[in-house]
């Protein structure tokens, strides 16, 4: 509407009268229902769309929203006129005086306004907490103002997550406003707007039904013209309790009953026969509106992501159209199936698989994002086998994943296999799923590896591709992998990624032929197979894939005698890989270093490189990749005595920081000391010596106070901080004391008993630690502190954190030998009394540093 | 006719089993049990817990041979499976008195 419509002659008070009095002559007629609320509001529209144009203009673009009844066009005489005023940036001082001049003419024609105030940034996040609000919001129209503002606002509030929640919050108001009726819409004095029946309810059901599926209306227990009806009545009852009342109240009670009966126009010759007849037709109205809500609000469908919505018989999207154009949002529907312990509805089933063959395997992976929610639906829980297999039967594993389409019911006849190809990899992956809730307590062992892998997820991808080779009939295992390397690429995976998960498919056979094929108490062939896998990430992993595999095979495979020895092997290998590195040490003419020199970028020359790793654990090499390990030597470069040289990465949801700095007293409680100051909690991590003194440490982090994300110059604070701590300038125990006995802290109940075990036999080299305890702000520093001060060095440390368990595993030397039995005990005691809960540290001893 | 039973280290059978088909005996069962004997198993650690092993897995080799051969068996089960270690394992030799063919029930021979 444009400024000069909206003007008149004939004041705003003038206007605003005119459309009462023509509102009441249709309420005392007993005809103020749908029609004439509408041309109120619309009256009312005009008013308001004068008003902004009279006032000073904004300084940005702004919109006026009608909201809620008002928004619906449901206005009656006293109630009150909701609106949004919403401007598409932060409000400035030229908007307060907009708002004066638009505001203040409605109160002086006293007008009961509720009027909201945003900015559009304001709708970033739900209001969850004011349900009332939310449901207006879904009503709004807009009435004057910049389009584009409107526009924005309808993008960022009609999100699913948002509806499913004020879906929540109704069904909660129903509740709460229904138990003030006691459960009954049999009121002799209703409430025609909150009363079971009433009009809040038939608005209920049609919200429900417009976010859920408004198809519904068509289906309920009353057509759609039926619940118009009720409505028109009941508008028209409470426009003649408004009026009589001069007021917004809604009871019909007993004195305005005969009034009410008498201006709706019902027959019969007392007062009394003509009331009985107009609340036996409230409450057939009544009826019809509670049986549609309850039937809505049994069978509606919930909203469970973008063009999803759960249904009685599973996940199903909205508009099927849209869906048929969008594959790569198929993957959705299976993953919003696990997340709501749920199957896909065969609707939604069906339209895969009739859609499905129009589309490349590239086409369900446009965009990373898409890649993330493929690695996040893959992630081993309850639900994965059932929806995989949904998604095999109905062509789209197979499309998604081109290589696993082969072995589409394929037989290998081997006499040993029990079940084709296809479904035995697909088992393998529901046996992964059950360790997440273990059946016996044998399983806990395999679950708990499970719990603890990084990237359960490519485990699982592993499994898809583990046996695709089997479609020809050669080395399956070397076929596989040269498949599994297309969808890499495809893909686009990760390095780091891609390497896992060739290594597991290469090598899925070999743990169960050294568990079972080979003398396990022979510590070469435990040498040699730790030698293979290198690094306890995968170990784990190639454990928890060959249980799973061989259990995929038959019923019978995996017996309890097999389960046992591939445990023993998985420690015993855990045990060299974890105690016993320390032993085996990079040399320079070492053969695995040459595609490392190679690679090396022009400003690192080969003796920069060999410098550096000389005297490292062997396993440095294949913890890390050779990006990081240029970087490693990089920062390396030039470290004098108390200098600090380090890097702080994000990583997902962790951040990782590498420490480069020359090795003294008490240096790695320090370190640990200033993350915990700073409220990272160190999940992983490895420290490292080499003989020259130069330590390489890199922890992985979560931070949980997200002081990083939130600090722009959060992490060159951190590095001051660590620099200081490291040269003595800061007292770290200090800084962490406050944060450690923080009321945020405070409560944090220890749950496992410590363990700490001393081991002065796996290494040649060290007296090892191994420290399991409840995972705590500062334990790291405790613990490395309490080594320190019995004049300890700390030479290797391995972090992991299980859960809420701390996993810690430090190798250490006093004097540059192993530590005597006596030096042992007395270490073990104080750190046992330490992590019992006792303060570790006299104060009179702290260092000075 | 005897019965052998051998109890043998896993990693075994499959050298047993070739060497016993070199005398041309075929037709044995293998079956995984657990036991010890004076190797009376060991105490594993695991992140700083010890883990009982005190019974170790073994592989029970049976085979029913003509009384001619049980001592070729016997030596070739012992030369194929022993490395020299406590926990290599036990053969035994039993009397077979009667054996039945269940498919027929006729005596076997």
């Amino acid at each position: 509407m444009h400024a000069s419509d909206s003007r008149s002659s004939v004041s705003p008070a003038g206007a605003l009268d005119s459309a009462r009095q023509e509102l009441i002559q249709d309420t005392v007629r007993g005809t103020a229902g749908h029609a004439a609320a509408e041309r109120y509001a619309d009256r009312v529209d005009t008013l308001l769309q004068r008003l902004f144009f009279e006032a000073p203009p904004a300084a940005g673009p702004v919109a006026i929203l009608a909201l809620g009844g008002y928004g619906r066009r449901h206005l009656t005489l006293h109630s009150d006129v909701d609106v949004l005023v919403l401007f598409e940036r932060p409000i400035g001082p030229e908007d307060e005086t907009f708002l004066r001049g638009f505001l203040h003419p409605l109160w002086d024609l006293q007008l009961v306004v509720g009027h909201q105030v945003r900015d559009l940034a304001d709708f970033a996040h739900l209001e969850t907490d004011n349900p009332e609000f939310l449901l207006a919001l879904l009503d709004a129209r807009r009435i004057v103002g910049d389009p584009t503002v409107f526009t924005q606002f309808l993008a960022a509030f009609h999100r699913p997550e948002a509806h499913a929640s004020i879906l929540g919050q109704l069904q909660q108001l129903i509740d709460e406003r229904h138990d003030k009726f006691n459960g009954t819409l049999y009121q002799l004095e209703p409430d025609t707007k909150d009363a079971p029946g009433a009009l809040r309810d038939l608005l209920a059901v049609r919200t429900i039904a417009r976010l859920t599926d408004p198809a519904l209306l068509g289906h309920g227990p009353a057509e759609e013209a039926r619940l118009d009806e009720a409505e028109d009545f009941l508008l028209r009852v409470r426009a003649i309790v408004h009026l009589e009342r001069k007021r917004n109240q809604n009871v019909l009670s007993h004195e305005l009953q005969e009034k009410a009966a008498q201006t709706l126009g019902y027959g019969g010759a007392q007062p009394q026969q003509r009331v009985e007849r107009m609340m036996s037709d409230y409450f057939r109205h009544a009826r019809i509106v509670s049986r549609s809500l309850e039937w809505v609000l049994k069978t509606a469908p919930i909203p469970v992501g973008v063009n999803l919505v759960q249904a009685s018989d599973g996940i199903r999207f909205v508009d099927t159209q849209r869906a048929a154009r969008e594959p790569h949002t198929w993957i959705n529907a299976f993953q919003a199936a696990i997340n709501h312990d749920t199957a896909v509805a065969d609707d939604a089933l069906a339209l895969i698989q009739q859609h499905v063959d129009r589309f490349a395997a590239e086409d369900f992976f446009p965009s990373k994002g898409d890649l993330d929610a493929l690695l996040t639906f893959l992630k081993p829980r309850p639900g994965l086998y059932a929806r995989l297999s949904e998604m095999h039967d109905r062509g789209l594993l197979g499309r998604i994943f081109p290589e696993f389409h082969l072995i589409f019911s394929r037989v290998v006849r081997d006499f040993y296999h029990k079940y084709t190809v296809d479904e035995h990899t697909l088992l393998t992956i529901r046996n992964l799923e059950r360790l997440a809730t273990p059946s016996t307590p044998s399983r806990n062992r395999f679950g708990g590896l499970l719990a603890e892998l990084v990237a359960p997820e490519l485990l699982v991808l592993s499994l898809i591709f583990h046996d695709v080779g089997k479609w020809r009939d050669e080395d399956h295992s070397v076929e596989s992998v040269r498949m599994a390397r297309q969808m890499f690429e495809r893909l686009d995976l990760p390095l780091e990624s891609r390497a896992i998960v060739e290594f597991l498919i290469q090598h899925h056979l070999k743990m169960s032929l050294v568990a079972f094929r080979r003398d396990t108490e022979d510590p070469d062939i435990v040498k040699h197979f730790a030698e293979l896998v290198g690094i306890e990430e995968r170990l784990k992993m190639l454990c928890l894939l060959t249980m799973v595999d061989i259990e995929a095979v038959s019923l019978e495979t995996l017996t309890p005698w097999r389960e046992e020895l591939l445990w023993r092997l998985y420690v015993d290998t855990y045990n060299h890989l974890t105690l016993s590195y320390g032993d085996e040490r990079i040399r320079h003419d070492q053969s695995n270093m040459a595609e490392l020199l190679a690679g090396r970028p022009p400003d690192v020359p080969e003796t920069e490189i060999r410098r550096f790793l000389e005297g490292l654990p062997c396993r440095y090499l294949q913890l890390f990749d050779r990006e990081a390990i240029y970087q490693h030597v990089q920062l390396s470069r030039d470290i004098q005595p108390d200098a600090v040289h380090a890097a702080v990465v994000r990583k997902g949801a962790t951040w990782e920081l590498t420490v480069v700095t020359l090795d003294k007293p008490y240096l790695f409680s320090n370190i640990c000391g200033v993350l915990s100051s700073f409220g990272m909690d160190i999940l992983r991590g490895h420290a490292m010596t080499n003989p020259n003194g130069l330590v390489l440490d890199i922890f992985q982090c979560t931070d949980n106070d997200r002081y990083l994300e939130l600090n722009k110059d959060g992490r060159e604070r951190l590095l001051d901080v660590l620099e200081a701590a490291v040269s003595g300038r800061v007292d770290v125990a200090a800084r962490l004391h406050a944060r450690e006995h923080s009321i945020l802290h405070s409560n944090k109940v220890r749950r496992f008993a410590p363990v700490i075990h001393s081991d002065n036999h796996s290494s040649q080299r060290y007296t090892i630690l191994d420290i399991i305890a409840s995972n705590a702000i500062g334990l790291l520093h405790r613990i490395s502190r309490v080594i320190s001060r019995h004049g300890c060095d700390v030479d290797l440390v391995l972090i992991s954190t299980e859960g809420e368990k701390a996993i810690d595993v430090f190798h250490i030397t006093a004097g540059g030998a192993k530590l005597s039995d006596a030096a042992q005990a007395a270490l073990t005691a104080d750190l046992q009394h330490m992590l019992e809960g006792h303060d570790e540290v006299d104060q009179g001893d702290r260092p000075a540093q | 006719m005897k019965l052998i039973k051998a109890i043998v280290r896993p990693n075994k059978v499959d050298d047993v089993r070739e060497a016993l088909e070199k005398l041309s005996i075929s037709g044995m069962t293998v079956t995984e049990v657990r036991g010890h004997g004076k190797q009376k198993g060991h105490t594993a650690i695991y992140r700083g817990k010890e883990y009982n092993v005190s019974l170790l897995p073994k592989m029970e080799i049976e085979i029913v041979v003509d009384d001619t051969i049980v001592d070729d068996a016997v030596k070739a089960i012992i030369e194929t499976a022993r490395t020299g270690e406590i926990g290599d394992g036990r053969v035994f030799v039993l009397p077979v008195d009667k054996s039945f063919r269940i498919r027929t029930g006729e005596p076997a021979v």
